[in-house]
């Protein structure tokens, strides 16, 4: 909350004045959709610190927790925090905490992996800024054994990158090596600072894939890709998530993404701009999308006009 | 001398198919234009038949259900060729060109020999074929990859493509030599197209 500049920066634009904001969580698998709910209501108090209105917490459609109780009642000052984050208040759902806290957002910023200093003191920087380091704290063997099948991988976007390894600089910093290959029998060796932005990108797609922790955001995974490399993503996650199990979110503009056919109605929502505030719907929800796509339109023709911000057309007319 | 063919197709698992056939026929491989389904390509066709006036061209489209064979498709597409153009017409999809190495297929997709149809190009809907097959797989992990999902109104599974281009592009799985002797269209696909590699 602090991060992001407290409850009034995190309220919805459209909303009316001291709405709260709420967040709701089900957890499970295919069998059980709702083995853990958790939801926090949050507003903020007369200083502007985030205060809870709710946290409630249910196990198999049994309640485990429902704050305010009276104890916050007596103290409200106990109303900001939630149990979720206090080790000596939720061993009752120690399984939904561990759980929550193993989702990974990775957007990376090419620029933040090739100057880390801008970054110093951060840890898992979703924007990539101690990526390197990541890559030097993961144990030497899992690190090479992934680096070679991401090498492997790349190869096909970047046909002359052969090796990629991590190597120590004098001042022992972390630095990503690839071997480009060329006319010359021994190549060139290159680090991340000359490796172009899609190449980075790609590379820390792949990186996050291969950790088979828990649910992973990726924001715009098109940035600064070839549109015949994006083709493939895709089917990429999926056979990464038959294998790992790992749920992959994606936020994404792009047609080439879209266009792949194995692309369920059931997991695309799209995020419609309205007055009101931004809608979330998913794209089955619209009978004009199914039937489009019975009548041979690819998804990406389908849902992405939906999506277009009202009023576009109006940039036509910019500098006039 | 090295011979390079350019190409157009409808989606990537054309475009696969068509680069082995390529090297197959004793040549390389040019930029393949992948197209987004069978109107856009049918669309730059013009676009295509000039370009292949100066260096060799392959266009592969499905048939589909247009229509009742692939000359009259072909005359009524491109009715004036150049001499460097290859226009082939896959009988029905090019899903029959995989489906006509039975025993391979079988083998990939874990299914008895028997099941995969010998007749291949008259099956009505040759990729709903290939998803029925991958469907009876004894392998968990091409049934969750090939069919689709129930819900996701979709009519293949989320990584059905990835798993056909893996056939295509694995050296030992595919045949296209066998596969044609099974297969009219593909047979006379290969055979124009080393001619053209011939000529050239």
């Amino acid at each position: 909350m602090r991060k992001r500049g407290g409850v009034s920066s995190l309220r919805c634009l459209a909303a009316r004045r001291y709405s709260e904001v709420a967040i709701r969580v089900r957890v499970g698998d295919d069998d059980n959709e709702a083995e853990w709910e958790y939801e926090l209501r949050l507003n903020q108090d007369r200083l502007r610190r985030p205060s809870i209105r709710r946290e409630f917490v249910a196990h198999n459609g049994k309640e485990i927790l429902v704050r305010p109780d009276s104890k916050d009642k007596k103290d409200p000052e106990r109303l900001t925090q939630t149990y979720l984050e206090q080790v000596h208040a939720n061993q009752q759902f120690r399984d939904l905490a561990t759980f929550l806290t193993t989702i990974r957002y990775l957007h990376i910023v090419p620029q933040l992996v090739r100057e880390p200093d801008r970054s110093i003191g951060r840890v898992n920087d979703p924007y990539g800024g101690d990526f390197l380091e990541q890559l030097a704290r993961t144990p030497d063997k899992t690190r090479n054994a992934r680096l070679r099948s991401i090498s492997e991988a790349l190869k096909v976007a970047v046909p002359q990158l052969k090796e990629l390894e991590l190597a120590r600089d004098v001042r022992g910093s972390p630095h990503l090596r690839g071997k480009y290959e060329h006319w010359r029998p021994q190549g060139a060796w290159q680090t991340e600072v000359e490796f172009s932005d899609g190449t980075l990108r790609l590379l820390g797609l792949l990186w996050a894939l291969l950790d088979k922790t828990g649910p992973l955001l990726l924001e715009e995974p098109e940035l600064s890709l070839h549109p015949d490399v994006l083709r493939y993503i895709p089917q990429m996650f999926a056979r990464i998530q038959r294998r790992t199990g790992r749920q992959v979110v994606v936020s994404t503009h792009s047609t080439d993404l879209l266009n792949d056919k194995g692309i369920g109605l059931d997991e695309v929502l799209l995020l419609i701009p309205s007055a009101e505030g931004t809608e979330v719907c998913l794209a089955n929800s619209f009978r004009e999308i199914v039937e489009l796509l019975k009548g041979g339109i690819s998804l990406a023709d389908a849902v992405v006009p939906r999506t277009r911000p009202h009023r576009a057309e109006q940039l036509a007319l910019f500098g006039s | 001398m090295e011979i390079h063919v350019s190409g157009a197709v409808e989606g990537l698992l054309d475009e696969v198919v068509v680069r082995r056939l390529i090297s197959f026929a004793g040549a390389i491989a040019g930029p393949i234009h992948v197209k987004n389904g069978k109107s856009q390509l049918l669309e730059k066709l013009a676009g295509y038949n000039q370009a292949a006036s100066i260096a060799p061209w392959i266009v592969v489209v499905d048939l589909d259900q247009d229509e009742e064979c692939a000359p009259l498709f072909r005359h009524r597409w491109l009715p004036t060729k150049s001499d460097l153009m290859l226009f082939r017409i896959a009988v029905r999809e090019v899903e029959s060109w995989l489906i006509a190495d039975r025993e391979r297929l079988a083998k990939f997709l874990s299914v008895p020999v028997s099941d995969v149809p010998v007749a291949c190009e008259s099956l009505g809907n040759p990729k709903q074929i290939m998803i029925d097959l991958a469907s009876r797989s004894r392998r968990r992990d091409i049934r969750t990859d090939m069919v689709p999902r129930s819900g996701s109104g979709r009519h293949e599974g989320p990584a059905y493509t990835s798993r056909l281009i893996e056939f295509v592009i694995r050296g030992d799985l595919w045949r296209p030599h066998i596969a044609a002797t099974n297969c009219r269209s593909l047979d006379s696909c290969l055979a124009r197209l080393k001619g053209l590699v011939g000529s050239s």
